[in-house]
C-alpha cells in the first residue's frame, strides 16, 4: 500500500471515511426505523411550496424523509468535511509536517504529487458515494420499507460530487497557500455559508435565484431523489471542481514550497514594524506567553474570531432583517406548521422571531460553531502538546499536571463563552436591527444553554485528550457521540418517546428557551455534565504515561 | 541540598506489555559529577531519562533527584534540574525570545543577564520563529533554556544533536563551568568523543540493562591499546603466536599494527629476540572502541 503518492494517501484516510460512512449508514437505518414507527400525515399536510423546499416529496414516504434527514444534511457535511479534510491535507499538509522535501527529494514532479493526491481523494469518495448507495437500498430491504420512484444513487451520485467540489477547493487553497488551515477554513466557510444561502434565499421573493451562485444549491437543487441524476448539475460541479484543480496546479508549480509551515499572523508583522512594533510585542510577544491558559487562547485564536464573528454577523445580526423581509411568508408556513415537525427543530413557530431564529441560528448552527471551537481546544489541549511532542518540555518546569488540566479547560470554557457572548450579541442586534422585539433575557438563556452543550462536547474532547493522548480520537468520538444524540433527540421528539431525555439536545432547545427563558434544571444538567467529565480529565492526566510521539 | 546525590536510581524497571524497556537500573549521580549515559538506539537512555522526569511511570523500582522523590515530589524537583530532551520539538509559531519567557514564566528565578550571556555565547537567533530556524538554532534556544536558571542537576539527552564542532565546544565548557560551580550533569550521547571530554563516570546501558558503571580513567586503563612496530626486517606473524592479549595483527613488510592488553615489555622482549625494533608508537584505546567492545562482547556487570 505503501508503493505510491496514491496509494500511502488512501491507506492515511481510509479509516476516517470508514468511520464517517459507517456512521451515516447506521444513521440512515435507525432513522428509517424510527419513522416507520410513526404517523407520516403530519408531513404530508405541509404546504407544497415548503416541502419542494427541503426536498421532502409530496407523497412524503419513510424512505424519502429519511434519506431526506440523514443523507442530505449530515450526510453532505460530513462527507463535505471528510473531503476539506483531505484536500487542505494534500500538498500543504506535508509542507506542516515538514515531509515535502522528502517526498519531492525522489523523482516525482509536484504536478505528479498532486494528481495523485487529489486521485486518492476522488477514489475515496467515488467509494464513499458507492457505500452511501449500497446502505440506501439495504436499510429499506431490512426493515421492509418500500422505495418505489427513490433514485438513492442519483441522489448519492450528487453527494459525492459535492463533496469532491469541496475537497478540490481545499486542495486548490492549499496548493497556493501552503497552509492546510487556511484550505480547511475557506473550504468550510464556503461550504457553511452555501449551506446557510441556499436554505435562506428561497424564502426571499425575487432573491431565488441568487441560491444557484452556491455550491450546495447543485446538491439537491433538482431534487435528485425525486428526478434522478440532473447531469447539468453534476456538470456545474464537476466543471467547477476540475477548474479549481487546474487553479491548484498553477499555485503549487509557480511558489516556494514551504519547509514547515508557520504561520505569520498579523501579529507578527505589526510586530516587525517599528511604529507598531512595541504594542504588538506585547500582544504577540511576551503577553501571550505570560501563562498555559493564555498560550493556549493563543493558539486557537484564529478560529475563535472566524467562529465568532460568524455566529455574531451572519447567524446573528443579519437573521433580524431577513426575516423582517420574509416574515408574512413565514407566518403562512406557521399557520399549518404540525407541531411534531416543529419539535424537530427543537420546538418554536417559525412565524414568530424566536422560532425563526430558533430553526436558523440556534437549532443547529450554534453548537455546532460551540463544538467547533470547544473540542478544537479540548482535544488539542494535551494530546496537541504530546502529538507535538512539547508536553515534555511543558512538564519539565515546576507545574503540577493538573495544572496543565486546569489552565487549558479554562481556555475552553473562557473560548465557549466568547462564541456563546457573540451569538447573543448577534442576536440582539439582529433582533432589535429588524425591530423584532426578542427578549433579550431569552436570547441569553438560550446562548447559555448552546454554550453548557458546546462545553459538554469539548469537555469529552478534552476527557479523551487527557486519557489517551490522541488528538484523533479526542475529535471523533465527541463529533460522533453528539451527531447521534442530536439525531436521537430529534427522533425522540417526534416520536414523543422519553428516551430523548438521555441525549444533551434535549437539554438545550427542549425547554424553548427563546420563548420561555432559561430552564434551570436543564443548564444544571448540562452544567453537571461538563464538570464531570472535567473532573475525570485530572486523575486520567494524572496516572497515566506520556506519549512520546504521535 | 548541596551534598545530596544528584540523581538515585533503585531497581528502576519499564516494561511495555512484554517489552523490557529499562530493566533494574541502579545508578548515582554525584554531586558535581558530569555522568555519561551510553548505549546505541533503542537500549533505554531516553526510557530512563523519561521515568526520572516523571514523563513516564516505573514498573518498579524508584528514583530520586536532589533527595526528593521523582514521583512524588516532581514538581518540587523541576524547579532545580535542567532538561533538554532528545530530538527537541519547541512551539514553531513562537520565536526563541518568546519560548524562553514562556518558560521562564512557568519557572521562576530566570536571569535575564544569564541568559543574554548564554545567548551570546551559543550565538543563538532568538528573535526568529522557533519553526523558520535551522536544527542546530533550535537546539541552542533548547540548551539556552535548559541552562537558564542555573540548575543544581541538568539532564540532557543527546544534547549535541545538530551543533556544529566550534557551538559543541563552547556547549563542553559551559557544561564544565557549571560543574565547577557545583552543578550536576547526566549527559546521554551516541557522541562518544564528547562524553570522553566532559564525563567523569560513564554508564554503558544494553537491552535496557546496565551492563558497565566505572570512571572514564578506569574503563580506559582496561582497554586494548593500538601499537604500530617498525622493524628491521620483514616480519612473520607467528612471532606473535603465544603473547597474551595480542590481538588484530596486520604485518606489512616491516611494519605491524596490532591491539595489545599487557605489559609492553613482555611484547618487545618476544620480538627482541628475533628482530630490531625501530620503531614503535602506541595510541590509547578512546571510548568508542571500549564501547564497542562492550557491545560485541556482550559483557555484562
Amino acid at each position: 500500500m505503501l508503493a505510491t503518492v496514491f496509494t500511502k494517501t488512501i491507506l492515511d484516510r481510509w479509516r476516517g471515511v470508514t468511520v464517517g460512512v459507517a456512521s451515516l449508514a447506521a444513521l440512515l437505518l435507525m432513522a428509517m426505523a424510527i419513522y416507520r414507527d410513526i404517523d407520516l400525515s403530519i408531513y404530508t399536510n405541509l404546504p407544497e411550496a415548503f416541502l419542494s423546499l427541503v426536498g421532502i416529496p409530496p407523497d412524503a414516504d419513510i424512505a424519502a424523509l429519511s434519506y431526506n434527514a440523514v443523507y442530505n444534511s449530515y450526510g453532505a457535511l460530513v462527507l463535505g468535511g471528510i473531503a476539506i479534510a483531505m484536500g487542505s491535507a494534500s500538498i500543504a499538509g506535508e509542507e506542516r509536517r515538514g515531509t515535502i522535501g522528502l517526498l519531492l527529494g525522489n523523482p516525482r514532479s509536484r504536478t505528479g504529487v498532486l494528481v495523485a493526491k487529489t486521485a486518492a481523494l476522488v477514489a475515496l469518495m467515488t467509494v464513499s458515494a458507492a457505500a452511501l448507495w449500497l446502505a440506501g437500498i439495504a436499510s429499506p430491504q431490512v426493515l421492509g420499507v418500500s422505495v418505489e420512484g427513490m433514485h438513492v444513487g442519483a441522489f448519492t451520485v450528487h453527494l459525492g460530487v459535492s463533496s469532491l467540489l469541496y475537497g478540490v477547493l481545499a486542495v486548490a487553497v492549499g496548493s497556493w497557500t501552503g497552509k492546510p488551515g487556511v484550505a480547511a477554513a475557506v473550504s468550510a466557510g464556503v461550504m457553511v455559508v452555501s449551506f446557510v444561502a441556499v436554505g435562506i434565499l428561497p424564502l426571499v421573493e425575487g432573491w431565488e435565484d441568487l441560491a444557484k451562485v452556491f455550491p450546495w444549491y447543485y446538491l439537491g437543487g433538482s431534487d435528485p431523489l425525486l428526478n434522478g441524476v440532473d447531469w447539468g448539475h453534476l456538470a456545474v460541479m464537476g466543471g467547477v471542481s476540475l477548474a479549481l484543480f487546474a487553479v491548484g496546479l498553477v499555485g503549487v508549480n509557480r511558489r516556494d514550497l514551504r519547509s514547515r509551515s508557520v504561520g505569520v499572523s498579523l501579529l507578527d508583522k505589526l510586530r516587525e514594524n517599528p511604529l507598531t512594533a512595541r504594542v504588538a510585542e506585547r500582544l504577540a510577544g511576551s503577553a501571550r506567553v505570560s501563562s498555559i491558559a493564555v498560550k493556549t487562547a493563543s493558539e486557537h485564536q484564529g478560529l475563535l474570531l472566524v467562529v465568532s464573528l460568524l455566529m455574531f454577523a451572519l447567524m446573528g445580526v443579519l437573521m433580524g432583517p431577513i426575516f423582517s423581509a420574509i416574515e408574512g411568508y413565514a407566518v403562512d408556513f406557521g399557520e399549518v406548521f404540525p407541531e411534531e415537525l416543529v419539535a424537530l427543530f427543537g420546538g418554536g413557530d417559525i412565524s414568530t422571531p424566536e422560532g425563526y431564529y430558533q430553526i436558523e441560528t440556534f437549532g443547529l448552527v450554534t453548537p455546532i460553531a460551540l463544538m467547533v471551537v470547544t473540542i478544537a481546544v479540548g482535544a488539542k489541549a494535551l494530546a496537541g502538546e504530546e502529538e507535538n511532542r512539547t508536553m515534555g518540555m511543558l512538564l519539565a518546569n515546576p507545574v503540577r499536571r493538573s495544572r496543565v488540566v486546569a489552565e487549558k479547560a479554562a481556555t475552553m470554557v473562557v473560548y465557549g463563552g466568547v462564541v456563546g457572548l457573540a451569538t447573543f450579541a448577534g442576536v440582539s442586534a439582529g433582533s432589535w436591527l429588524g425591530g423584532l422585539g426578542m427578549d433579550y433575557g431569552n436570547i441569553a438563556a438560550a446562548c447559555v444553554l448552546a454554550t453548557l452543550v458546546g462545553l459538554l462536547f469539548g469537555s469529552l474532547a478534552l476527557l479523551l485528550s487527557a486519557a489517551t493522548g490522541v488528538v484523533r480520537l479526542a475529535i471523533f468520538v465527541p463529533v460522533g457521540a453528539a451527531l447521534v444524540s442530536h439525531v436521537v433527540n430529534a427522533m425522540a421528539e417526534i416520536n414523543g418517546a422519553g428516551w430523548g431525555r438521555w441525549s444533551p439536545f434535549h437539554y438545550y432547545l427542549g425547554s424553548d428557551p427563546l420563548v420561555t427563558g432559561m430552564a434551570w434544571g436543564d443548564a444544571a444538567v448540562l452544567a453537571t455534565g461538563t464538570v464531570l467529565l472535567l473532573a475525570l480529565a485530572f486523575p486520567a492526566f494524572q496516572r497515566r504515561d506520556l506519549r512520546q510521539s504521535g | 541540598m548541596d551534598d545530596l546525590i544528584a540523581l538515585h536510581t533503585e531497581g528502576l524497571t519499564k516494561h511495555y506489555g512484554d517489552v523490557l524497556a529499562l530493566v533494574d537500573l541502579t545508578l548515582d549521580v554525584r554531586p558535581g559529577e558530569v555522568f555519561g549515559f551510553l548505549g546505541p538506539n533503542g537500549a533505554g537512555k531516553t526510557t530512563t531519562i523519561r521515568t526520572v522526569m516523571d514523563e513516564i511511570r516505573p514498573t518498579s523500582g524508584r528514583a530520586s533527584i536532589l533527595g526528593m522523590d521523582c514521583h512524588r515530589q516532581s514538581v518540587e524537583i523541576r524547579r532545580h534540574v535542567g532538561y533538554l530532551p532528545s530530538d527537541l520539538a519547541l512551539y514553531p509559531n513562537l520565536t526563541g525570545k518568546d519560548t524562553l519567557t514562556y518558560f521562564a514564566n512557568l519557572r521562576g528565578g530566570v536571569d535575564w543577564d544569564h541568559v543574554a550571556e548564554l545567548t551570546e555565547r551559543l550565538g543563538a537567533e532568538l528573535d526568529k520563529k522557533v519553526g523558520d530556524l535551522s536544527s542546530g538554532q533550535r537546539q541552542k534556544v533548547g540548551v539556552i533554556q535548559a541552562f537558564m536558571n542555573r540548575p543544581q542537576l541538568l539532564i540532557m539527552d543527546e544534547p549535541s544533536n545538530g551543533l556544529d564542532p566550534l557551538v559543541q565546544r563552547e556547549f563542553q565548557a559551559m557544561i564544565r563551568e557549571v560543574v565547577s560551580q557545583g552543578a550536576s550533569v547526566f549527559l546521554s550521547s551516541h557522541t562518544l568523543s564528547e562524553v570522553q571530554r566532559v564525563a567523569d563516570r560513564v554508564g554503558i546501558i544494553r537491552d535496557g540493562h546496565l551492563i558497565a558503571l566505572e570512571s572514564v580513567s578506569s574503563l580506559r586503563s582496561k582497554a586494548m591499546r593500538r601499537v604500530e612496530l617498525e622493524l628491521g626486517t620483514t616480519v612473520d606473524a607467528a612471532v606473535f603466536d603465544g603473547v597474551p592479549g595480542v590481538r588484530d595483527v596486520v604485518v606489512e613488510n616491516h611494519h605491524v599494527h596490532l591491539s595489545y592488553d599487557g605489559k609492553m615489555e613482555a611484547l618487545l622482549k618476544r620480538l627482541a629476540e628475533r628482530y630490531d625494533v625501530v620503531d614503535i608508537s602506541t595510541e590509547e584505546a578512546d571510548l568508542e572502541e571500549i564501547f564497542l567492545t562492550y557491545y560485541r562482547e556482550g559483557v555484562t556487570v
